[in-house]
């Protein structure tokens, strides 16, 4: 079963995640800085990584490409704030698989989680 | 006798839904607020019914979706406010609103009753129905949810309260459902009145900016004569607002009314010249000394602006700055020769903000004065020209470097 590590700078939604994915059976580890997020990622060796695009101290793009730095294998779900094309392409270009937006619908979620990690 | 002591002994005490629900009902009208009266609704159905989580999706219009708005719970069943949402769409909105769909009645939608319904031998439920409830029950899984139940305004489902399973894991009893209906439809009311609040509380802000920038545009016909003094006015009023703002935090007793104070000295201190309007062009732009018949006119100005302001009610206090900002501590102003604290504390404020700006600002026919000498010249009339308690305001601010 694949691995999954969720990185969001609200340590609330970080908790749900890390609960909902538990339904899935699928283990996870959760960060809400980026220092816990890379210390987490060497440790914990996930496949998929969970990540927040807007956070204070570094952004979810910026820790996908130290992410990749480290394992060039690894799979992201990318969550947004707003719909924006531009956000979105940057995700795809940077090699992140999906994006989720907020509010999100726990339906397209599942789905997502059904698609690609399962 | 005995008999009835053991029978009231395995009966647990009653609880009583009816006081709770009179409660609820009477905290949620005082609360105009509607994150904070959902917070309350489901703090109630917790302690109540003791379930281990309940939240709320609440419609929001800008988003033409139900969005998650509080919830609570412990630990990963809590949803954080805002995090998730459902859209028209989603099968639980069309389950609650389409009248052909709702084969369960109204009220609340029980999982433990749909799913029996799906796995009875019995059920004649066409292919289409089969999978739309199976749709419905997978919405609940989402969710945690064991029971959902909808609040509807009119015809109109304006949320979907769901509840996860009791503490004690039995099903909801008829009495907490009934308990559940009530409360639902008490919170739609309550909802629908802190939405008229908040509408209201809009139309009101809207109103007072229309005023205000009603004010700034009376303000700027003044400039557009006056075409030696630009800013000025701005500046009036700028240092009149650090004057009262001192004053509030150095003589709190002199106003009751503190935040009314400061918006009738905004209003006051952006119009105190408005009466210059009325002046003939030469007197107003004339470079150098005024004749004794200039002068006269010139002093006319507090009492036309008065009467330009007289127009509007609103205007009753702001008048009192307009009129008197050029009366003088010790009697020797204008209009009126008003004496001491006859001078309403209003006009004493843009006084010595009305001075200290004429007096450091350079004029087309004299340079402006150095600002400590301006500072040297207010600090000589303390008493004379401007009242005690505006001058230590002022010099106040000027030791604390913001003037």
């Amino acid at each position: 079963m694949p691995k999954v590590l969720v990185v969001d700078d609200e340590v609330e939604i970080t908790v749900f995640l890390c609960n909902f994915l538990k339904r899935f059976d699928i283990e996870s580890q959760k960060a809400s800085d980026p220092k816990t997020a890379l210390a987490a990622f060497n440790q914990f060796k996930p496949d998929w990584v969970f990540l927040d695009i807007k956070m204070p101290d570094k952004d979810g793009f910026e820790l996908l490409e130290e992410f990749k730095k480290i394992n060039s294998k690894v799979k992201a779900i990318m969550i947004t704030g707003k719909d924006d094309k531009e956000s979105q392409d940057k995700a795809k270009g940077l090699g992140a698989c999906d994006y989720i937006v907020k509010p999100l619908d726990l339906e397209e979620l599942h789905e997502k989680i059904e698609k690609h990690i399962l | 006798m005995k008999k009835s002591k053991s029978t009231s002994s395995k009966k647990k005490p009653r609880h009583d839904y009816r006081r709770d629900l009179e409660t609820a009902a009477k905290q949620m009208i005082l609360i105009r607020r509607v994150d904070t009266l959902i917070k309350l609704i489901l703090r109630s159905i917790i302690k109540n019914l003791k379930v281990e989580h309940a939240g709320l999706l609440l419609y929001e219009k800008s988003k033409d979706s139900y969005i998650v708005t509080v919830s609570r719970g412990k630990g990963g069943l809590k949803i954080p406010t805002g995090l998730t949402k459902i859209t028209k769409d989603n099968t639980l909105v069309k389950y609650f609103t389409d009248k052909q769909l709702r084969i369960f009645g109204e009220g609340p939608l029980i999982l433990g009753k749909l799913s029996s319904y799906l796995n009875s031998r019995t059920t004649r439920a066409s292919k289409e129905l089969r999978i739309f409830l199976q749709d419905l029950a997978f919405q609940f899984s989402l969710y945690n949810a064991k029971a959902c139940i909808p609040g509807f305004f009119r015809e109109e489902l304006i949320f979907i309260l769901f509840l996860g399973q009791k503490v004690n894991r039995k099903p909801l009893n008829q009495e907490e459902l009934g308990f559940l209906s009530v409360l639902s439809s008490d919170a739609v009311m309550a909802i629908q009145n802190a939405w008229y609040f908040q509408d209201l509380d809009k139309q009101l802000n809207r109103n007072k900016n229309l005023f205000l920038q009603t004010v700034m545009a009376l303000a700027t016909a003044i400039e557009a004569k006056d075409k030696y003094t630009s800013g000025h006015t701005e500046r009036v009023s700028y240092y009149s607002l650090l004057l009262a703002d001192e004053l509030r935090r150095t003589n709190n007793d002199l106003q009751k009314d503190w935040d009314k104070f400061i918006q009738d000295l905004k209003i006051a201190s952006l119009l105190h010249d408005i009466g210059k309007i009325g002046l003939r062009e030469g007197v107003l732009n004339k470079p150098g000394f005024l004749t004794d018949e200039e002068r006269s006119e010139m002093q006319k100005h507090p009492l036309v602006g008065s009467s330009i302001l007289n127009q509007v009610d609103e205007f009753n206090q702001p008048i009192l700055g307009v009129k008197y900002h050029h009366e003088r501590y010790d009697g020797e102003g204008y209009p009126e020769k008003l004496k001491g604290e006859k001078i309403p504390l209003i006009a004493q404020v843009i006084a010595v903000a009305d001075t200290y700006d004429a007096m450091v600002s350079d004029r087309p026919y004299r340079k402006g004065m150095p600002k400590d000498q301006v500072i040297q010249e207010i600090r000589k009339n303390r008493g004379r020209q401007f009242s005690p308690v505006t001058v230590d305001a002022f010099l106040s601010l000027c030791k604390q470097g913001k003037i």
